[in-house]
């Protein structure tokens, strides 16, 4: 079948179709940098979707759990094998993404008679200064996504990732618009289930390009009830590790007003 | 690469592997060479030695003391060794033995606690910790039959959850592990520290249990200076060079390390 160069191509479309539908009902996952670090929040659907990679490395995924695994462990034994033969300062998530991910995920994606991984991260590392923050959103297929400055716009401070394409673009569109990087935790955990209040509105309306009224995500964001998943990697930590999750305690008491 | 999905699992293990067993999968652990000196006799080369350390409980968690000598035969190598290794936030490992190998597995261990948190999703059990050390001797083993790497370390943790919360062990150089309820020392100046220990724990103004800091700090300095009087591996307090032991303590806080002001201080007015 995939002797002849169209019909490869159109294996590859059907299953961009097939993954594309399997991660559509992901819920969202939105970070945020802030004046002393970068936080990390979902609304858990029973299982845990923020998980610590390496000391200034965190990540959060969508897709099936057993793909999300596999790619959890294996990026950990890069990133703890880095860490272990040359120095915790080696280890960057630029290098993980760019020369040992995205090649084997892209690899598995095209390889038409294997399985593809269903899964989608998004990354984050925590820098010295917040311009040194790296975001980084890594597709089923390879392909990255960065927080860089392009032509057309400035640096961001903040990460978004969800089931459709449509609703991690209206999430971005919210966060460019509502972000301030100098915010607080505080601060920036709101702006945060906003944007995945943003995001998960748009997985309900099909095909959704506008954001929502204020009003609207308000009441929609006044809706949940629990369920809050966030991790925080701190900037100023005076130990290596800057990955914590926080307690559901910690969580409400930021939460509320 | 025949396969590129199998490229990035090699050997997936399902997360159950430890860390340990990971680096021996890529090859970056260290090999019991084959050939080498005759088994049972001790090497002809010269190693660098690391002595003397100690760890008692007092009132504020464990105390974990070593002075700062690294001698090979005669020769003093090196007047500013660290043998009191922090391993997590509420574990230390302290060595006496071969400084090489020591502070290797001091790196397997810090590493093998955060991979397992890591990949498991949960911190790793008090139990668990003291076997992973024991394992890590035990793999050592086949180099100390040929004569090279010995290494006896002292491991001290803080755990709130437990009863008692502070929890100290000692190991012998093929992996037993040992817990204590008051005291241990190993390395060439221990019987004198263990003397020492003995003596204040019994006779003492207090038993070293219900030592403040500053005293438990005293009691550490007084047995490491009894150690160096005689024995030529433990270094002394070098107040001229400001060469003071390492002393961290462990408690529900995490670990501390005294600075050198506060052990000078105390030096001054409990020792000498």
């Amino acid at each position: 079948m995939i002797e002849e160069p169209y019909r490869w191509v159109e294996a590859v479309a059907n299953r961009r179709e097939y993954i594309e539908t399997q991660l559509a009902h992901g819920s969202p996952i939105a970070a945020v940098g802030y004046s002393q670090g970068i936080v990390f929040i979902t609304l858990g659907r029973t299982r845990q979707k923020l998980f610590e990679i390496y000391d200034r490395i965190a990540m959060g995924a969508i897709g099936h759990p057993g793909d999300i695994e596999r790619l959890r462990m294996a990026v950990i034994e890069l990133a703890s094998t880095e860490g272990f033969t040359r120095s915790a300062a080696d280890v960057s998530l630029r290098r993980l993404a760019y020369y040992s991910l995205s090649p084997v995920l892209k690899a598995a994606f095209e390889q038409i008679y294997g399985a593809p991984y269903l899964a989608r991260m998004l990354f984050a590392e925590i820098g010295d200064t917040p311009e040194n923050d790296l975001f980084l959103r890594l597709e089923y297929d390879g392909a990255i996504a960065t927080n860089g400055a392009s032509l057309a716009e400035t640096q961001k401070n903040f990460g978004a990732l969800s089931g459709t394409r449509a609703s991690t673009e209206l999430m971005e569109s919210f966060l460019k618009r509502e972000h301030k990087s100098a915010a607080t935790l505080r601060d920036a955990l709101k702006t945060a289930l906003d944007a995945w209040t943003v995001g998960n509105m748009a997985l309900a309306e099909d095909g959704a390009r506008e954001l929502p009224a204020k009003e609207a995500i308000a009441s929609e964001r006044d809706k949940i009830a629990g369920g809050i998943e966030a991790a925080i990697l701190d900037r100023d930590a005076k130990t290596a590790i800057r990955y914590r999750s926080l307690t559901g305690e910690e969580i409400r008491s930021l939460t509320t007003r | 690469m025949d396969s590129p999905r199998a490229a990035l699992d090699q050997g997936f293990g399902g997360g159950v592997d430890d860390f340990a067993a990971l680096l021996r999968r890529k090859g970056l652990l260290a090999q019991v060479p084959q050939s080498g000196p005759a088994v049972g006799r001790t090497s002809a080369i010269p190693q660098t030695q690391a002595t003397t350390i100690l760890a008692f409980k007092f009132q504020g968690g464990v105390l974990v003391a070593g002075d700062r000598r690294a001698t090979s035969g005669n020769t003093v190598v090196y007047d500013r060794a660290d043998k009191v290794l922090e391993i997590d936030r509420h574990s230390i490992m302290a060595i006496a033995g071969v400084p090489a190998t020591a502070w290797e597995m001091a790196r397997v261990l810090e590493h093998s606690f955060q991979f397992f948190r890591r990949t498991q999703l949960q911190d790793m059990s008090v139990d668990g910790k003291v076997r992973a050390l024991s394992k890590l001797l035990r793999d050592n083993f086949g180099f100390v039959m040929q004569g090279v790497g010995v290494v006896v370390p002292i491991f001290a943790t803080y755990d709130a959850g437990a009863d008692p919360a502070a929890r100290l062990y000692f190991y012998d150089a093929m992996g037993a592990n040992f817990e204590v309820t008051d005291y241990a020392a190993t390395g060439s100046g221990s019987p004198a520290v263990r003397g020492v220990l003995y003596y204040e724990n019994n006779w003492g103004k207090k038993p070293l249990l219900k030592l403040d800091e500053d005293d438990a700090v005293t009691v550490a300095l007084r047995a490491l200076d009894t150690a160096a009087e005689s024995d030529t591996a433990t270094g002394a307090v070098d107040r001229n060079a400001k060469i003071f032991p390492i002393i961290k303590i462990v408690s529900r806080d995490g670990i501390a390390t005294l600075l050198d002001k506060q052990i000078a201080a105390l030096f001054k007015k409990g020792v000498a």
